[in-house]
């Protein structure tokens, strides 16, 4: 893999000014491609510093530091979101709160490890209101990790939120 | 697709299908009057998952405040009759 020449389509700092996700769980480091409502090419590297890895034990097989799917979705998800409201114009953005709705399809091929950059390759299905349907795959380097039948994305109300 | 030949029991049955993919259950357990939260564990997303896949089906838009009214295969079949301008 050569090193990264130019600048990201959107820089980390970018994502901050789109995604309500801040460290340690904002985990979408930059956007390469962008079609605005279309398709979004965004990056995660992966890293033996991630939280996830925290208070291991010593002597553990490489299958314990698998990234754990949980957050390869979540962070397809957050690329997703940063697609979605990206090419939604500030006036039409529904107010509330980003949530991860659901997800279905999933497949998971190969695992990522410390050193992995996923690469996650995200396909708006249909925007229905304050909800965003996604697909798509997720690389590490030339390896496919998994592909994703889909992902819903939410914006809620957060009076709404309470209780139900 | 023949508008004729589709009819309301095919159109029942496809609807059935779709909804029965989303609660992930076997649409066998559908009736269409079985109630989508009380009897199949429905929820506000599972249901924007169903008016969503509807939309794109049959290629019509739906608004959300429907959602409420969609609570059971039939109720699903009449929203969609009304936006879809099914005459039958």
């Amino acid at each position: 893999m050569t090193a990264q020449l130019t600048r990201p389509l959107l820089s980390h700092a970018d994502i901050t000014r789109v995604l309500p996700h801040r460290h340690p769980v904002l985990l979408v480091d930059s956007v390469l491609e962008l079609e605005p409502g279309v398709a979004i090419t965004a990056t995660k590297a992966v890293t033996g510093s991630e939280p996830c890895y925290a208070g291991l034990a010593d002597g553990l097989p490489d299958s314990a530091y698998a990234y754990p799917v949980s957050l390869i979705v979540e962070s397809f998800g957050q690329a997703g979101a940063v697609l979605w409201l990206v090419g939604t114009p500030d006036d039409e953005r529904p107010v509330g709160t980003l949530i991860f709705g659901a997800a279905r399809g999933v497949v998971v091929h190969d695992r990522a490890y410390p050193g992995d950059v996923l690469t996650h390759r995200v396909r708006i299905e249909t925007i229905t209101g304050p909800n965003a349907f996604m697909s798509g795959e997720v690389h590490a380097g030339d390896r496919l990790v998994a592909t994703i039948g889909q992902v819903l994305a939410v914006i809620r109300e957060t009076d709404a939120l309470d209780g139900n | 697709m023949t508008k004729a030949l589709t009819t309301e029991p095919q159109r029942l049955d496809d609807l059935r299908e779709i909804v029965a993919e989303v609660l992930e259950i076997e649409p066998e357990e559908i009736t269409e009057t079985s109630d989508f939260a009380e009897e199949h564990d429905a929820d506000s997303l599972r249901a924007i998952e169903i008016l969503a896949r509807i939309e794109k089906k049959y290629k019509v838009s739906i608004p959300q405040a429907e959602l409420p009214n969609m609570v059971n295969l039939r109720a699903v079949y009449t929203v969609l009759a009304q936006y879809a301008d099914w005459q039958d």
